[in-house]
């Protein structure tokens, strides 16, 4: 039974990875023969090759920024106590609960109020969509580091700073090298996130300014054939990397 | 410290979902800039129409039965998970979580290989003589809730899974010693236990099922239409940006009020249950 489920699952990745080795452009079963080719397709078909440089920038960008907020942000909320502190904790966990559809609705509109009163350009832009997903990565870096924090031992920086290091020193020295794994799971996932994002992306981007998962599934609405296999692929394979590489620093079943 | 982050969220977030609240007020001018008013005609035409009742009640619908579904193949998964002592168990919990992380764009492609006329499980059945003509299970409701089901099934096992692992398993094996059937030692003890997990496992399924944009779009075909692809159309296509913002700030409500009723529901039940 645990297998059936399993077989559910993943069912549909492995027969998107079955289909791009498919030699017959249109797909039918059992295919005539096997083929790389559509593989190297990919490269001449340029709205694959610029979504996926834009969804690495873009991936790139909330990884930084949303680690560094994020990571402040944990900091502040584990080490500190302060009037509101629930509050802010659920404000800043609020862009999991919006959903994507809404929430990018909500940030095209305002995009688009933003360019009317001053002129700059948001929407179908790097930044534009830069700035949405580092929202979306907030709630979990700052959820990794934040229990990434809870495990470390207080009194470690407390010697240190005993001991004469003072606070920035504490923190580069110690408290930073304890919750390093954290940090760079939160980085990796934020990644992650940011890659795969589909719902929010939608309203913000334009022709040229695809991301990778918009390119796919504009093309998915016209044609299923061996090449969006293998584009598919691609992606499945990123994640999975990305993934491996995440649970090398922390368990990935005790973050999601 | 706290403040870039706090400063983000607000910026890009609560202020652009308060803006279009506004804009969800707002009259429609076709061709024109929409005017500043103060008017609920945009969520009345909403009630009003017939054609936006069906697309709310489609996603309802798809919404309940995925999740119900999603509750049943995920419940003995995540109990597995949960109980096994098997060394492979963290790679076991990984597999579930992997798929998940795909995203859900590249799973529908899949499921469009295996269900189309002349894909995969038709070719099949055809081959071995068991069908004539290829069976349509393309662009229909059921092919959509294949493929949210699919999508949807890893968040349930995953948030059952943290909830069964904190059950005591003595305590099921008390209700076996003392007689009771393992049926009802699942119904009286197990299931009871597990609440928690499946109350916040069907809100998250059903508020990810609600919002389904790409499974819709990619298998529901042209015809099929959930409030996501619905919203989307009204923002980027028709332009009508206060009906749009009124659509999805309606869509937010219903799911709100449907997953705080359901949650109440299965509460009392639980509560009458002890």
């Amino acid at each position: 039974m645990v297998t059936c489920i399993y077989g559910f699952l993943f069912l549909p990745l492995i027969f998107i990875a079955f289909i791009s080795v498919f030699s017959n452009r249109i797909i039918s079963f059992p295919p005539a023969g096997y083929t790389l080719q559509w593989y190297f397709n990919i490269l001449s078909q340029v709205q694959f090759v610029t979504g996926f440089v834009m969804s690495f920038q873009v991936a790139l960008l909330a990884m930084i920024f949303g680690c560094i907020l994020g990571t402040l942000a944990a900091i502040a909320l584990t080490r500190f106590s302060f009037p509101g502190k629930a509050f802010l904790n659920m404000l800043l966990m609020s862009p999991l609960v919006v959903p994507g559809i809404v929430a990018g609705t909500a940030l095209y509109v305002f995009y688009i109020q933003i360019t009317e009163l001053f002129g700059i350009r948001l929407a179908a832009s790097l930044p534009g969509l830069a700035f949405a997903h580092i929202t979306i990565t907030i709630p979990w870096t700052v959820r990794l580091v934040a229990s990434s924090m809870g495990g470390t031992d207080r009194s470690i920086e407390e010697a240190a700073m005993n001991l004469g290091a003072n606070p920035w020193k504490t923190f580069t020295k110690v408290t930073l090298p304890l919750i390093r794994p954290g940090i760079v799971a939160a980085a990796l996932f934020s990644f992650i996130v940011s890659f795969g994002n589909l719902e929010m992306s939608l309203f913000l981007v334009g022709p040229g300014k695809t991301t990778l998962p918009i390119a796919i599934l504009q093309y998915l609405s016209f044609n299923l054939d061996p090449t969006i296999a293998a584009v598919s692929v691609v992606e499945i394979v990123i994640i999975g990397v990305a993934m491996l590489v995440t649970n090398r620093f922390v368990r990935i079943s005790s973050i999601v | 410290m706290l403040g870039p982050a706090t400063l983000f969220v607000l910026a890009f977030l609560l202020l652009p979902m308060l803006v279009v609240l506004r804009y969800s007020v707002n009259r429609y001018v076709p061709g024109g800039l929409m005017l500043q008013v103060f008017t609920l005609e945009n969520y009345a035409h909403f009630f009003q129409d017939h054609y936006f009742h069906k697309v709310l009640l489609t996603t309802v619908w798809v919404s309940v039965v995925c999740t119900i579904v999603s509750l049943v193949l995920a419940f003995p998964l995540a109990y597995f998970l949960a109980r096994t002592r098997s060394a492979a168990k963290s790679l076991l919990v990984m597999l579930v979580v992997f798929p998940l992380l795909v995203g859900n764009v590249v799973r529908a492609a899949g499921w469009m290989a295996l269900l189309d006329t002349k894909g995969v499980v038709n070719s099949t059945l055809e081959a071995l003589h068991i069908i004539k003509a290829p069976l349509n299970i393309m662009y229909t409701t059921g092919a959509v809730m294949i493929g949210i089901i699919s999508i949807v099934t890893p968040f349930m096992v995953l948030t059952l899974q943290s909830v069964l692992e904190g059950i005591n398993y003595s305590v099921e094996e008390a209700a076996l010693n003392l007689g009771a059937s393992p049926i009802r030692t699942f119904a009286k003890v197990t299931l009871p236990l597990a609440m928690p997990g499946v109350i916040a496992g069907t809100s998250l399924v059903f508020i990810l099922c609600m919002n389904a944009y790409a499974t819709p779009v990619l298998l529901g075909g042209p015809s099929f239409q959930m409030m996501a692809q619905t919203i989307y159309d009204q923002i980027s296509n028709t332009q009508n940006w206060p009906f749009g913002a009124a659509l999805a700030f309606v869509l937010m409500f219903v799911t709100v009020a449907l997953t705080v009723i359901a949650q109440m529901f299965l509460q009392r039940r639980y509560k009458s249950a002890e």
